[in-house]
């Protein structure tokens, strides 16, 4: 019988995050603008993660397409999101964007920071 | 000389233990202080991410400008109490004396897209320090260079970072200069009046002062208001790793230990770190001791349970030392 290979971890985004994310680059006067998601050292956790909108890809990130937006991962932040969605809390009581990332073990009571 | 040359050398006392304990407190004593850490940390984010990672603000840091910082863990618990200088194109960090790996593995590890690098100087530089009572007056032309503040100046021409630090209400400067000046530089010191300070004395001094070092009080098992590093600590800069609980013991006066001076009665037997009793309980743990200026006792630093926090309060080693809790640090 063939081994059927898991499908490697990747890194998504719900297409209710892509619409919010479209809608905050047209505000930004960047319409074309594509999404780098990255982690970053700090916060009360330990690592905390960083979204900006950029034009192009740096020279050796991961770049995922989802819901016609490229996500640009640099390599360390990568093994960190390894399996993370990125959604987005709307409404009166959201949280706006949110990391669902299976690798965080504890996270900060804000929320906002995580370690592995 | 190769650094670790330069430490060997090193002897506990080197003409006079009370002369070398005078000059340090009331007149100009050297001290070698290269075995400590130093990382040149360079990149247009350094100061940032360290920011980051650290107790204190240090975003604010002018050129010239030294701050005292502690790298914590996400409990809160102590990696390195570290003395940041902001240099023109660079950060010099200094470490522990054991620590500068764990510090620049650290930050590698925290360093994603940043632009950040790190590089290990200690093996290529010393660090001589002169501290005491006239330890200012002897070089005049540091007479303006405010506390905390670094400057590049030459000491009969041998070029040095000098800073201005104090230590527990000891004012004097650390001078670092590349390995192969500081044979020039330690005898122009000499030359200029310090004292040759061996490691008892500077020992006695840190101890009797309360000053906490790594190895002894700093490490994972404390955390900074434990080990009395408040001065370090910004409670309104916001997040950094570790700022949950440092603010959380903090507001709720959670802080179960202090870092306390203790008079032992004698060192025999002793094995550090040891823990302190009472009654058959473990109230604290001695971290550092060393024999006394009279050579009747030692004086020692240890953590001691809040309740137990007392000046006068009788304490035993597990082999029965007889420990007195003298003070909160100086």
């Amino acid at each position: 019988m063939a081994r059927v290979r898991p499908e490697p971890l990747t890194i998504t985004i719900t297409e209710g995050a892509a619409k919010h994310v479209r809608q905050f680059a047209a505000d930004m006067g960047k319409p074309d603008g594509n999404l780098r998601v990255a982690v970053k050292g700090g916060g009360c956790s330990g690592l905390t993660y960083d979204l900006d909108l950029v034009d192009t890809p740096g020279e050796n990130d991961k770049v995922i397409s989802s819901h016609g937006l490229e996500l640009y991962v640099d390599k360390k932040s990568y093994i960190f999101l390894a399996g993370t969605e990125l959604d987005y809390s709307g409404g009166l009581n959201g949280k706006g964007f949110v990391f669902n990332n299976p690798n965080a073990k504890t996270a900060c009571g804000c929320g906002t920071s995580f370690s592995v | 000389m190769a650094q670790s040359e330069l430490l060997i050398k090193q002897p506990a006392v080197y003409s006079s233990l009370s002369e070398e304990y005078a000059a340090l407190t009331k007149g100009f004593g050297l001290v070698d202080r290269s075995h400590l850490g130093r990382l040149r940390v360079t990149g247009a984010d350094a100061l940032d991410l360290l920011d980051r990672l650290s107790t204190n603000k240090l975003q604010d840091m002018q050129i010239g400008e030294l701050e005292g910082t502690v790298l914590t863990t996400n409990k809160g618990r102590i990696i390195d109490l570290l003395f940041v200088v902001r240099q023109d194109d660079h950060l010099l960090v200094i470490t522990g004396p054991q620590t500068r790996q764990r510090v620049a593995d650290w930050i590698e590890f925290y360093t994603f897209i940043e632009d950040v690098e790190v590089q290990d100087i200690t093996e290529s530089t010393a660090m001589l320090s002169v501290a005491g009572r006239k330890a200012t007056d002897a070089f005049p032309q540091l007479s303006d260079l405010p506390l905390s503040d670094a400057v590049r100046i030459t000491i009969c021409g041998v070029d040095v970072l000098a800073l201005h630090t104090e230590m527990a209400g000891i004012v004097g400067y650390d001078f670092i200069v590349p390995i192969a000046e500081a044979s020039s530089l330690r005898e122009a010191l000499v030359d200029a009046g310090a004292v040759p300070v061996g490691t008892h004395a500077a020992e006695l001094v840190r101890i009797g002062y309360g000053v906490a070092e790594y190895g002894g009080e700093l490490h994972e098992d404390y955390n900074p208001l434990e080990a009395g590093l408040k001065d370090y600590i910004s409670f309104n800069k916001g997040c950094y790793i570790g700022q949950e609980v440092v603010a959380r013991l903090n507001t709720y006066d959670k802080v179960q230990k202090h870092l306390m001076c203790l008079s032992l009665e004698s060192g025999d037997d002793m094995v550090l770190p040891s823990p302190l009793m009472q009654e058959g309980r473990q109230v604290g743990t001695l971290t550092s001791a060393v024999e006394s200026l009279d050579g009747e006792r030692f004086d020692g630093l240890g953590y001691v349970r809040k309740a137990h926090a007392q000046e006068g309060t009788r304490l035993t080693t597990e082999s029965g030392i007889e420990v007195v809790v003298v003070s909160f640090p100086c």
